[in-house]
């Protein structure tokens, strides 16, 4: 078919209406076949014989003109415009490329042919497909080169401990890696915390409760006999309570962007069975099942042996786009923004790379060519998700033979009856026996039925094929296939995934300790859980545009450790590593000095001090006032606010629109969850405050409070004393005391004469009004320090 | 502080920290002794915020824009359904002419339903202003405004469903996973009375399709998202979550107050921690919020002549809300049209054009023109600028008999106030109306623009999620210079 042909079929198919191409058209507006026309065409040339002086890729732009895009071609250079639309006599371009005053390309004159399709496009008019700009570049990746070029792409390979000057500091090998860039700094560490600070820390921190005023006690008596034993025993206990899988659960549900569906428009589906997933998750941190394990149940559980389906959840619950009338566009962009929910949850969440950002374009900073982007969104091309039992098909038949059975014999009871009344008769003596026999078999059925088995939100296998790229991240504009394997940049001779979706072969090159990223990453994301700020302190982004990690050296010792550590891939052999190192212990006091060096802590001179996130904040609130129900597990709560349960059993939505705990989690720094999510802001917002001030919630947890602290000591100051230390962990001091009184007595004065104080302010009188202690209360409880964690 | 520096807005820079230490934390002691005084424990009407009381850390807080604005705040006037182009602005004769042909103009691939070909207007049109401008019958008022108004008739979008069409216009991106326009807005300037929220967004009854997502922050931090008022159900101490105290009489929440004051104050020294500053301010914010709040929200204080002005539409009420919030400092307001509940609106088009498109213009016509002609009076209009504007267009060809199908090849905006020509016309649809042909905008073109005139440079104006730089208009835009003055 003729050149001209197909472009006469362009205009004619009706997309552009009767209107000839024109420099004004917007360019999206090319048909089909103008866009093949022009990418197999004009684009190739351009590329070939300009774009190395005449593009933004250009490393020196020659005589100010850009090839590369409709705006820059139609404003040109130096010299004016390159080309004058649908005049191709005039236009610059074309003289030039006749070599009629300036003679380009330099080096030689194209062919006949290919200025004759130059030619041809200037004349209709310079038509510019902008959705279809470059595919993935023709440039070679040389791997080898570029895996030296950046800290994250090289190996983990474990580096010695330094030697310090201070070694009496050194409780851990950590210590050392922290201590010796101290000391090149020449800065000191903080002083050790006080037992009554390390305590509370250490609870927040490993369960996100804090310490109880007698837990407290015990450990101030036990550092003064043996420090270390002491801190060692109180780590053993919190690592073997369940509450700890529940803190350190819900730190990694904060990466799989965990919820309860409800995403909101076009994602609005519910996923009832989500808490499975969670409590999956909550288990395996309790019995310290190893990371490498987990995450390769995550990604392919449906298909080991013996199957755990529901550890799948970590994809199978995210966002499934759909379009709402069918239109191929909005279709094919709810897909792709499906498959890109996986794509960026698998490599921002489990490698700390934004792969993402390579769905339109090869990506700009790291090495990763769009194809590679293809290379995964692939295996989730090929993977559907399920709502399926999560017990073997045994269990499934068995149950299901047995509802047949119950459904036989109630249809066979219910039949013989019936037949007797139309004919208008009492059963005889047969139906009445076999009428009892039947019903007694189905009373022993009934009490001998399984239980009901549990179901999940899971993957499965759904094809094997290779995807093509997506041009400019279009699905409907397929470029070449993408062979399914891992990221060229982590696996040398990245073999292609063959097996099925190929997840079972993505979970082996995830957890590979060829794969220099995925310990880093997870190392990190323990650090900063600790710390409050990560050795990278982008943990979702190791690549180029991250921040370097302030200790390259004992981010690798720390990631070998989990490679090879005398008992690999253990989460709780970090935490011990970690808890009992001098650096975690170190108090979070101000120090001047080494403020003015390093004012954002990254040399750790001292602990960094923090605010708890709502879960333990809330969860705090809770058990100061006594109210905390410790149950664990099972459906999600759907009323956060007027239930005792730990808040990691909050029902959430996807939009954060749906439940009142959305509203009250994001209010306090909740994150979205959309995407993974790196770590939790700490706003402070007006609302927060008009929260603790009017809400229900905290007038309901002050009366609480009061009724507690009532019971619980003789009098006003002995009341103030046990406040203090449920809150904050300390005793009152002399100011608490007398400011507590001071308002007391000032608020109980006022509520003697509150009747005509209403009077005068003509404000509506307090519907439920709190006494003077219960205000006393909710002042405590609304107070920084409570929220703070030194 | 363990907040990640990810964003471009750390709450606290390096250098703020060490100011502030050297500073010894003085500055703020101020509002801590006016609130010991009852100073700023306002009494109902208290006088408004401004941007110096809301402390060094508020997300809100005013900022620089990135050259000077040509509009400092925006009321957004919402038409979700798609109003018929060729019924309300956008004046084509030729279709009665050719009434019931279907010329190639009109026969496109993607209009659904064009098989009745061409159905003229059942609206009369006439010439209004000094400019002269075309104004359908059933939008008489604000055709009294013309001179004020810039039409773009030659507005595209990418699909023609109204769920992606409205998140595309309204966050600029066919699935909900971006900031709304409003959002990005203030997060780029801030808001000017840190008493109020940033973004205001309302509805009578029914929130447009999509709801939470056209006024929602998305990835953008969460002081960012709009705050939706139902104005069919409203009171304004329910605006906000927990305006309203139900407990302690205003004394003794003062009371409260001034000791969790001195409290916070009393440890936040002893840490010499920063963050813990901010939250003593936004303390003192969230107070004063439950006097402001409910009073920009009270029309009860406007003049009768004020109120006759508008009408009692509930859409009017929106408007005269809508003018309080800017006045009050509110940065971005969107006002969507919802009649019976109906989360589109405008879309009972493809039923019958002539009933429905004149209940909805009757239902919002007064409460515009009302609104131009209180902004001037109040001489806001200058810097207030006005987008009116529903998801697509309407085709002019017929569906069924009376009604037409979804046209997002060519459409109707108007803008007003704030940097905008008035009395002129941007672009143009073919002699049908049913494609632009003349000067196309795009959404992202039309974003472009209000971001211009908002001060703000739509490629600059990024924010970094999920490993790269967000923008409201992605990688597309292009200002329309030509009507900005």
């Amino acid at each position: 078919m003729s050149l001209i042909r197909l472009l006469l079929i362009g205009l004619l198919t009706g997309l552009c209406g009767p209107l000839p191409l024109s420099a004004q058209q917007t360019p999206q507006e090319l048909t089909e076949e103008q866009t093949t026309w022009f990418e197999t065409r004009v684009r190739p040339l351009l590329a070939e014989h300009c774009f190395e002086c005449h593009s933004s890729q250009a490393k020196t732009i020659r005589g100010g003109l850009k090839l590369d895009s409709h705006t820059a071609v139609l404003k040109g250079g130096d010299t004016g415009p390159a080309v004058v639309p649908e005049r191709p006599d005039d236009s610059l371009l074309i003289q030039a490329i006749r070599w009629q005053g300036l003679e380009m390309p330099p080096a030689g004159k194209l062919s006949p042919q290919d200025t004759e399709v130059l030619v041809e496009w200037v004349r209709l008019g310079a038509p510019w497909p902008d959705a279809a700009a470059a595919t993935t570049s023709e440039r070679s990746w040389d791997f080898n080169q570029l895996r030296s070029d950046h800290w994250a792409w090289q190996p983990i390979q474990r580096p010695p401990v330094p030697t310090v000057q201070q070694a009496a500091w050194i409780s851990s090998p950590i210590d050392a890696f922290v201590l010796s860039k101290l000391e090149t700094q020449g800065l000191q560490p903080a002083p050790p915390a006080s037992p009554r600070v390390l305590l509370r820390r250490l609870y927040l921190d490993l369960i996100g409760l804090p310490p109880t005023p007698a837990q407290l006690q015990e450990f101030e008596q036990a550092v003064a006999v043996d420090r270390q034993a002491a801190v060692d025993a109180a780590i053993d206990q919190l690592l073997a309570q369940p509450q700890y899988g529940e803190r350190w659960g819900r730190f990694w549900l904060d990466v799989a962007r965990y919820s309860d569906g409800f995403g909101g428009f076009l994602d609005a589906a519910a996923l009832p069975h989500a808490w499975r997933y969670r409590d999956w998750v909550v288990n395996a941190f309790n019995r310290d099942l190893p990371l490498n394990e987990f995450l390769r149940l995550q990604i392919a559980g449906d298909l080991a042996a013996p199957p755990q389906p529901e550890a799948t959840g970590f994809f199978a619950l995210g966002p499934t786009y759909i379009s709402d009338g069918g239109d191929p566009d909005a279709t094919a962009q709810a897909r792709a923004e499906t498959l890109d929910d996986r794509v960026d949850t698998l490599t921002r969440g489990l490698l700390g790379l934004t792969v993402s950002c390579a769905r339109c374009h090869d990506h700009k900073f790291d090495p990763v060519p769009q194809l590679d982007y293809y290379s995964l969104a692939g295996i989730f091309n090929n993977t559907q998700n399920r709502e399926a039992p999560l017990v073997s098909a045994e269990v499934v038949q068995a149950f299901n033979d047995h509802q047949q059975q119950l459904k036989q014999l109630t249809e066979q009871i219910r039949s013989r009856r019936e037949m007797a009344d139309q004919q208008q008769r009492p059963l005889n003596a047969a139906e009445t026996a076999a009428q009892k026999a039947d019903e007694e078999m189905l009373e022993r059925l009934q009490a001998s039925a399984p239980p009901p088995y549990p179901v999940g939100h899971v993957l499965a296998e759904s094809g094997t094929a290779d995807m093509p790229l997506a041009i400019r991240g279009n699905l409907r504009k397929p470029g070449p296939i993408a062979p399914r394997r891992m990221l060229q940049i982590l696996e040398p001779e990245a073999a292609p995934f063959t097996s099925g979706s190929g997840r079972v072969q993505l979970a082996e090159a995830i957890v590979s300790r060829r794969n220099p990223l995925t310990a880093r990453v997870l190392v990190n994301r323990v650090w900063l859980q600790h710390f409050g700020q990560g050795l990278v302190r982008t943990p979702g982004n190791f690549g180029k545009l991250g921040q370097p990690p302030t200790h390259p050296e004992l981010l690798d010792w720390l990631a070998a450790e989990l490679h090879e550590g005398p008992t690999p891939w253990s989460l709780k052999h970090l935490h011990r590593l970690i808890l009992r190192s001098s650096a975690w212990q170190m108090a979070s006091s101000m120090n001047a000095a080494a403020f003015a060096v390093d004012a954002d802590n990254r040399l750790l001179w001292r602990m960094n001090p923090r605010r708890m996130d709502v879960e333990a904040w809330r969860d705090a609130l809770l058990a100061a006032t006594g109210e905390l129900d410790l149950a664990q597990g099972g459906p999600p709560v759907e009323s956060l606010l007027d239930s005792p349960r730990r808040t990691l059993y909050a029902a959430v939505s996807r939009n954060g629109d749906r439940y009142v705990s959305d509203s009250f989690l994001r209010l306090f720094d909740f994150p979205l969850p959309r995407a993974t999510s790196e770590g939790r802001g700490t706003s402070v917002v007006p609302q927060q405050s008009l929260f603790l001030m009017n809400s229900q919630f905290m007038a309901a947890r002050s009366r609480a409070f009061a009724a507690r602290l009532e019971r619980e000591a003789p009098d006003d100051p002995g009341r103030i004393d046990l406040a203090c230390r449920l809150l904050f962990g300390r005793p009152a001091s002399d100011a608490d005391r007398q400011l507590g009184l001071e308002f007391l007595t000032a608020t109980g004065a006022a509520a003697d004469s509150s009747v005509s104080q209403q009077a005068v302010s003509n404000a509506p009188a307090p519907q439920q009004p709190l006494s003077p202690w219960q205000q006393y209360a909710q002042v405590l409880l609304s107070c920084s320090e409570f929220m703070h964690i030194e | 502080m363990t907040a990640f520096h990810i964003n471009p807005l750390p709450p606290f820079s390096r250098r703020e920290s060490l100011r502030r230490l050297g500073a010894g934390f003085g500055s703020l002691g101020l509002a801590a002794a006016a609130m010991d005084s009852g100073v700023f424990a306002g009494n109902g009407a208290g006088g408004f915020g401004t941007a110096a009381a809301a402390g060094p850390v508020s997300p809100l807080a005013v900022r620089p824009p990135h050259f000077a604005p040509k509009a400092k705040r925006i009321i957004q006037l919402f038409m979700p359904g798609g109003p018929s182009q060729v019924d309300t602005f956008d004046y084509k004769p030729e279709i009665a002419r050719y009434a019931g042909q279907r010329p190639a103009e009109v026969d496109r691939k993607s209009l659904r339903n064009t098989r009745n070909g061409l159905f003229p207007s059942p609206f009369r049109f006439r010439q209004h202003g000094d400019c002269g401008r075309w104004v359908s019958d059933i939008f008489p008022r604000v055709a009294e405004c013309v001179d004020d108004i810039c039409f773009i008739h030659s507005m595209h979008t990418d699909i023609p469903e109204h769920a992606g069409a409205m998140l595309m216009m309204n966050l600029g991106h066919l699935q909900p996973n971006r900031p709304s326009m409003g959002s990005w807005l203030v997060y780029g300037l801030g808001t000017e009375n840190q008493n109020l929220p940033g973004f205001v967004a309302m509805s009578p009854r029914a929130q447009p399709r999509g709801g939470q997502a056209n006024w929602g922050s998305s990835f953008l931090p969460g002081a960012y998202t709009g705050c939706y008022v139902n104005i069919h159900e409203m009171r304004p101490e329910s605006v906000l979550q927990d305006l309203r105290n139900n407990f302690v009489t205003h004394a003794d929440q003062r009371r409260q107050a001034a000791l969790l004051a001195r409290l916070n104050r009393m440890h936040a020294d002893q840490q010499q921690d920063a963050a813990l500053e901010s939250r003593i301010s936004a303390m003192e914010m969230a107070f004063k919020m439950q006097f402001s709040v409910p009073e920009a929200f009270d029309v009860s204080g406007e003049t009768e002549s004020t109120l006759k002005l508008y009408g009692d539409s509930e859409y009017a009420k929106g408007c005269l809300l809508a003018r309080r919030l800017v006045e009050r400092g509110v940065r971005a307001v969107q006002l969507s049209l919802s009649i019976d509940g109906y989360d589109i609106a405008w879309d009972t088009g493809h039923d019958n054009i002539e009933g429905g498109h004149a209940v909805l213009a009757r239902a919002c016509d007064q409460g515009i023109a009302a609104l131009i002609q209180d902004l001037k009076q109040r001489g806001l209009f200058e810097d207030t600028l006005l987008v009116w504007g529903g998801e697509f267009g309407r085709a002019p060809t017929s569906e069924g008999q009376k009604g037409r199908d979804h046209d997002h090849y060519g459409y109707t905006v108007w803008l007003a106030g704030g940097g905008v020509r008035g009395g002129m016309a941007w672009g143009a649809t073919d002699q049908f109306g049913c494609s632009a042909v003349e000067n196309r905008v795009h959404v992202h073109d039309l974003h472009a623009t209000i971001l211009h005139l908002m001060g703000l440079d739509h490629e600059q104006l990024t924010y970094r999620y999920s490993g790269r730089d967000y923008r409201l208009t992605d990688v597309h835009g292009r200002v329309i210079g030509e009507i900005v003055v």
